[in-house]
């Protein structure tokens, strides 16, 4: 193995350093405002856990700053804008604004986000575009809240947009606003929250405009370039760093939203030099149910698998990513033929991409690898609240899984979706219950859930909760039946999830994996996924495994079988010399 | 007089009684007096972080010794002795609290170690958490349970509480907190499990979530409930031992703490509730934009740049906003804190050239250990300090306090080896653009307290504060387009300044069921205020206050029905509320923040807030007689006004030279006693009525 050499160091003394640094962060901020004025304006409650991304990408739709936003968006606006740019070529003028979600027609990730794009001209040049991408409330489809695990079509997703042009020339199209808020459940959310994508992209385009008025035109691009061309050089020094080779990485799922079966997703990365080809080839192909990848989403997974694999200051522009060739054969269940059924995606199979590449990269820097994470099952609840009648969605979140370890951390016990890097914020139960017809009777850690190791994995947990009213029910069980939160080096695969009801006559009712059901008020009993471990468990600090005991998180009986590990008989110290056989053995 | 004290002000015995703000920090410990006639001493002492009172008996010392008193007469003099002490927040940094048990429902045992899954940094997935400050086998559960609505639906398991004491007992635990899900609406099974463990428990510390902050989210109250366990044993004793000792040594009135709030309150009251010191120094910058207003205006911004990071406050209309979502070390703490904004952005942040060639300022700094690579301590990477040491806006040689010394060859070997070099850049350039990207940053934090909560900056007056504050004054303020920045002369004590312009202060919260203010019981509303208010009242008369010298703020947290948040807005306090003044109180302020309102929406309320003010007298610093003559410059030396104008010679000018009513042309640079001030070219600093100073930026081209 050999360690090459990164001649990486200077930047070209075309650009001054100090003002393309100065550049840099004024855009970074540009688009962190962006997301402000969308905070600060839109309605529906979703955008306070960040679900949206405001980017800014040059003429041509080549992402050049997109500092505030959600993981699961990174690198895929490019696709939406290169949409635009193909749909409306010459007919793009001042003050113009589109809108495009659709995955076969325009680049979107998956239906429910939106995307809302505005050109900026300086001196009749189009020199940006400054965009939203955002998850709506609702787009129609078969089920309320965007998530139809029934669908086996687009068509059964919900609203589908082409680019179009929704505002032109300063004024909003009328005729396609009506259109729009036709199709959804939630006008009133829509219509607000559309309002504030559009705010938050002039305010974007106001300031771009300023900065490249600042810099004059041609000084303008040539900085763009210089940020693209400086993040280039960054990745290709990380990937210069790593070994040569090819790498060949493979998570599994195990339903295709219909039935049991095993679903395949194989990267193969290659390192040459400076460079990565990150190839799907081999993965199975495009499945039944909704959780088939557009290839704008796809290439995003692979932009946050690859970004957090190295370090977490490393820019995430489209420069970052020239380095890396990605290849997905078309008709996979990664690129898939229309009209494969695509909303899932973002979710699963977004955690098997990030995980099957993560293992591949582990392999070129094992001291970054990274063991599973545990793949959600939480249900949504969808009823009507006992006084008011109102419609209520409830996402059952404190329901969510635990982390995989790393080297020198723990698995985290419970953490957010895979594909936001655990960026959403759970709620407190308190607030749930003042919000929701549910009461919580538990939220606690598993013992034994996390995948023993030298670094155990988290933990999952054990949440159960009374729903008081009948409601729908939407299943959504991907880290059911298996193991998910996949061992590293030695370690061990977390515990796989759990999930049934109690019926109010006390019967046990276990549900379909992927369903729609209505349900009287039932008791939920949601064991989630555990973490994986990284390294021998046998190697794991006597002392931690000891916390863990008298923390109820592994048991004494798991201490001495898989650690190696004996508790005293007070079970408040270990007992080195036992521990010692016991290990030696 | 040894090398360590007297700053300013004058060797005349002070006019009794005097008051005295201290201002523990990391390094320096500030003291600022004001005697009865007005007049300013500033004293700035090393701090002894392994024992801080010895710090404060320090700077009393030094204060004393040159006024030639002894230490028992200088307290005796004393009216007022305000303290802003970093041992709270330094006992969360350092990991040395007390070994705490928590008492949770049965079923909740690990709300506090999931943390709402709340990440620092989304993209750094690996990072771990600071440490759970109790482990899970300290956190137990207890049997019973509280509904949403306060309806007991299951008793009090009180064998379990036996046992949960026993356990801890057994392991020596020294502080307990108690948290009980759905408590804010029922506080029953806390009060009850209190009052069993207050009859059992031989330890005085008790930390009770809902009697610290009654508020929804178990998350937050239980972490506000342990960090509180967690720092009291330490902090207490801590306040306790420094009271008594300056007791003991003369102080005829009790001593006072600065809390997160920006008012003050007797150690007494504290020692229930110490987690309210956790912001106990920066508030204080609250007073001191107070005191301010009267001669620059009510509405500020200030800036205050020590040597790690920089603190942003807001005043709007004479007011500064109060949050109660405060994180420390990732520890959440859910007590009213003045809203400060902090960034890592001071003279030790470090500076350097990425792999790939792109030029970087911070986020992270030097310290005070080895500190900037001028200071010689070892340090070799470039730090925000060398940088202006090379561009010859600061001074080589003795600093003044402390006894740092700077080397000008150390900046350049530093700022030439790290950056100018690797980027091939002509050492002052590189050391202007530490400085310009820098500045960039302090413009982003100024934008976050302003743009960001619907206020434009150009309407505000930049206030340049702390040690290394008017250094960077002029450019932020030209970039963010303000007409004019405000320099305290005491710019480094600020903080300890504004102690002695603060009221004493006491908050109360109660949650209410969300209700909507065109149809809820309005008497029962002013019922509700009227016992918070009774609480506010009888605390603050154990102060001594009543009468004129009381007043209540109310306010209300506000939502339109179906948000998840609300918005805190204040409501009158002399007459009963009604739905219209509510309605006419929460409009505006929403449509400020989120540029809308809902005409016809629903209005909820969600909780009630009274803050009882005990009103101290204000600081009236005397002001001394206006200038006779023009001030001439102590020297001129080699400055770097900007990449334009390179280097000028510039004169320099010593702070004790101007007096009100001076009025000089930039490029200039003021050597003051805790701070530096540097005015560029077409900037005008006029020495205002009150003998502080005032840069006018003017507009490009209409230099003075």
């Amino acid at each position: 193995m050999s360690r090459k050499q990164a001649d990486a160091k200077a930047a070209p003394a075309a650009h001054d350093p100090v003002l393309l640094a100065l550049v840099q962060n004024r855009l970074d901020h540009i688009s962190q405002q962006m997301g402000h004025v969308m905070l600060r304006t839109a309605r529906s409650p979703i955008f306070q856990s960040h679900d949206f991304s405001c980017f800014v990408t040059g003429g041509a739709g080549q992402l050049v700053s997109q500092a505030d936003g959600c993981p699961v968006h990174t690198g895929s606006g490019g696709f939406a804008v290169r949409g635009i740019l193909k749909d409306f070529g010459a007919d793009i003028a001042p003050d113009d604004a589109f809108l495009v979600n659709d995955p076969y027609l325009g680049g979107g990730n998956h239906l429910p986000d939106w995307v809302i794009a505005r050109p900026v001209f300086v001196a009749d040049r189009l020199v940006a575009f400054t965009c939203n991408r955002a998850h709506q409330s609702d787009i129609g489809g078969g089920a309320a809240g965007t998530y139809n695990p029934r669908a086996t079509e687009i068509f059964h997703e919900g609203l589908r947009l082409p680019p179009v042009k929704v505002a032109e020339r300063g004024r909003i199209r009328k005729d396609l606003w009506n259109l729009l808020l036709a199709n959804t459940r939630t006008p009133d959310f829509l219509d607000g929250d559309l309002r504030a994508m559009l705010g938050s992209t002039q305010i974007g385009a106001e300031r771009v405009g300023q900065l490249f008025d600042e810099l004059g035109l041609d000084e303008g691009l040539r900085y763009v370039d210089g940020i693209l061309d400086h993040a280039e050089r960054r990745m290709r020094a990380e990937i210069a760093a790593l070994p040569d080779g090819v790498y060949v990485g493979e998570e599994t799922a195990n339903s295709d939203c219909f039935e049991r079966m095993e679903v395949l997703y194989r990267v193969t990365v290659t390192i040459r030099g400076d460079s990565m080809t990150v190839d799907f080839a081999g993965t199975s192909p495009q499945m039944k149910g909704f959780k088939n990848s557009s290839i704008a989403n796809t290439h995003s997974m692979v932009y946050v698998g690859i970004g957090s694999f190295f370090q977490p200051e490393m820019p995430r522009n489209e420069g970052t990513f020239r380095p890396v060739k990605v290849e997905v054969p078309y008709g996979c269940t990664l690129n898939p033929r229309p009209p494969a059924a695509t909303t899932f995606a973002t979710a699963f199979p977004a955690h098997d991409v990030i995980q099957a590449i993560w293992k591949a990269l582990a392999q070129a820097a094992p001291e970054r690898a990274v063991a599973g994470w545990g793949k959600a099952i939480i249900p949504i609840s969808a009823g009507r609240q006992p006084t008011t009648g109102a419609q209520y969605v409830l996402y059952h979140w404190n329901g969510l899984s635990g982390s995989g370890a790393v080297q020198g951390r723990d698995g985290l016990n419970q953490i957010a979706h895979l594909s936001s890097l655990g960026g959403l914020t759970l709620p407190n139960v308190e607030t749930w219950e003042q919000l929701y017809p549910v009461r919580v009777v538990r939220h606690e850690f598993r013992e034994d859930g996390g995948g023993a190791g030298e670094w155990r994995g988290g933990t999952g947990v054990d949440y159960v909760a009374d729903v008081l009213t009948p409601a729908e029910y939407s299943f959504r069980g991907e880290g059911l039946y298996d193991p998910s939160g996949f061992g590293h080096a030695g370690g061990q695969p977390g515990a796989p999830g759990a999930l049934h009801v109690t019926l109010p006559d006390g019967k046990r009712h276990e549900p379909p994996q992927y369903s729609l059901e209505n349900l009287p008020p039932v008791r939920i009993h949601n064991l989630s996924p555990g973490g994986g471990g990284l390294g021998e468990p046998k190697r794991r600090a006597p002392e931690a495994v000891l916390r863990d005991v008298r923390d109820g998180v592994v048991s004494r009986g798991a201490a001495e079988r898989l650690y190696g590990v004996v508790i005293a008989a007070d079970g408040r110290s270990v007992d080195l010399e036992a521990t010692r056989k016991r290990r030696a053995a | 007089m040894d090398g360590t004290a007297a700053m300013a002000g004058t060797r005349q015995r002070p006019a009794a009684p005097w008051r005295i703000g201290v201002d523990v920090g990391g390094t320096f410990t500030d003291m600022v007096l004001v005697d009865d006639t007005g007049i300013l001493s500033v004293f700035k002492v090393p701090s002894v972080p392994s024992s801080p009172a010895d710090g404060v008996i320090a700077a009393v010392d030094a204060a004393a010794a040159h006024f030639g008193m002894t230490r028992g007469a200088f307290l005796t003099g004393c009216g007022l002795f305000i303290h802003g002490s970093t041992v709270a927040t330094n006992t969360i940094l350092e990991g040395k609290g007390a070994k705490v048990g928590l008492l949770v429902t049965e079923g909740f045992r690990d709300s506090l170690e999931i943390r709402r899954g709340i990440r620092f940094h989304q993209w750094d997935h690996r990072a771990a958490y600071t440490p759970v400050l109790v482990p899970r086998s300290l956190r137990l559960p207890l049997g019973g349970r509280i509904d949403r609505d306060g309806k007991e639906l299951a008793p009090l398991d009180r064998a379990a509480l036996d046992s949960a004491l026993a356990a801890f007992e057994a392991e020596g635990v020294e502080s307990l907190a108690i948290c009980l899900i759905n408590a804010f609406a029922n506080p029953a099974h806390e009060r009850a499990a209190a009052d069993s463990i207050r009859q059992r428990w031989p330890k005085p510390w008790l930390s009770v979530s809902t009697d610290i902050v009654p508020i929804v989210g178990e998350y937050e109250r239980s972490s506000t409930a342990v960090v509180n366990a967690y720092i009291a044993p330490r902090v207490v004793t801590y306040l306790r031992a420094l009271g008594t000792r300056l007791k003991e040594d003369g102080l005829r009135h009790p001593l006072m703490l600065l809390q997160s709030n920006g008012g003050a309150v007797s150690v007494d009251q504290v020692a229930s509730r110490p987690v309210n010191l956790v912001l106990s120094g920066p508030a204080a910058g609250v007073g001191a934009l107070t005191f301010f207003s009267a001669a620059a205006g009510g509405n500020l911004i200030s800036m205050e740049i020590g040597g790690t990071s920089c603190d942003v406050a807001l005043m709007s209309g004479g007011t500064v906003g109060v949050t109660d979502d405060l994180v420390i070390n990732q520890y959440h703490v859910a007590v009213p804190s003045v809203d400060i904004h902090s960034v890592g952005a001071g003279g030790g942040t470090i500076a350097g050239v990425d792999a790939a060639g792109m030029l970087y300022v911070g986020p992270h700094g030097a310290g005070a250990q080895p500190g900037p690579a001028c200071y010689g301590l070892g340090g070799t990477e470039p730090t925000v300090t060398d940088a202006h040491l090379v561009l010859g806006r600061l001074r080589e040689g003795s600093l003044g306090s402390g006894g740092v010394s700077l080397d000008r060859a150390k900046a350049v070997a530093a700022v030439e080896t790290r950056v100018a070099k690797p980027l091939g850049l002509s050492v002052e350039a590189a050391a202007a653009g530490i400085v310009r990207l820098l500045e960039q940053k302090l413009v982003h934090a100024v934008e976050h307290m302003s743009v960001q909560r619907g206020l434009d900056p150009r309407r505000f007056t930049l206030v340049a504060a702390g040690g290394a504050g008017p250094l960077h004054g002029s450019p932020v303020g030209r970039m963010i387009g303000c007409r004019s920045v405000y320099v305290p002369r005491l710019s480094g004590a600020f903080c300890a300044l504004g102690m002695l312009h603060s009221n004493l202060r006491q908050d109360f919260v109660a949650v209410t069921r969300p209700d909507s203010i065109d149809s809820m019981d309005m008497a029962g509303l002013a019922g509700r205020f009227a016992e918070l208010e009774q609480r506010a009242r009888s605390s603050l008369a154990l102060e001594g206050f009543g009468g004129e010298r009381l007043r209540i703020e109310r306010g209300l947290h506000l939502r339109y029905r179906g948000q998840q948040w609300s918005l805190r807005v204040a409501i009158p306090a002399d007459r009963p509320p009604d739905a219209a003044s509510i309605r006419a109180a929460f409009e505006p302020e929403y449509r400020r923040q989120f540029g809308h309102i809902q005409p016809d929406g629903v209005i909820d309320v969600t909780a009630l807030r009274v803050a009882g003010i005990g009103l101290l007298p204000p600081l009236k610093p005397a002001v001394p007689p206006a200038a006779k003559t023009a001030p001439a410059a102590r020297e001129t030396r080699r400055v770097y006004i900007d990449d334009k104008l390179g280097w000028r010679q510039t004169p320099v000018y010593a702070g004790a030279d101007l007096k009100p009513g001076h009025r000089l042309a930039g490029p200039l640079v003021v050597e003051e006693a805790t701070t530096t001030v540097f005015v560029g070219v077409g900037e005008t600093l006029e020495v205002d009525a009150t003998d502080n100073f005032m840069v006018r930026l003017g507009a490009p081209g209409d230099a003075a």
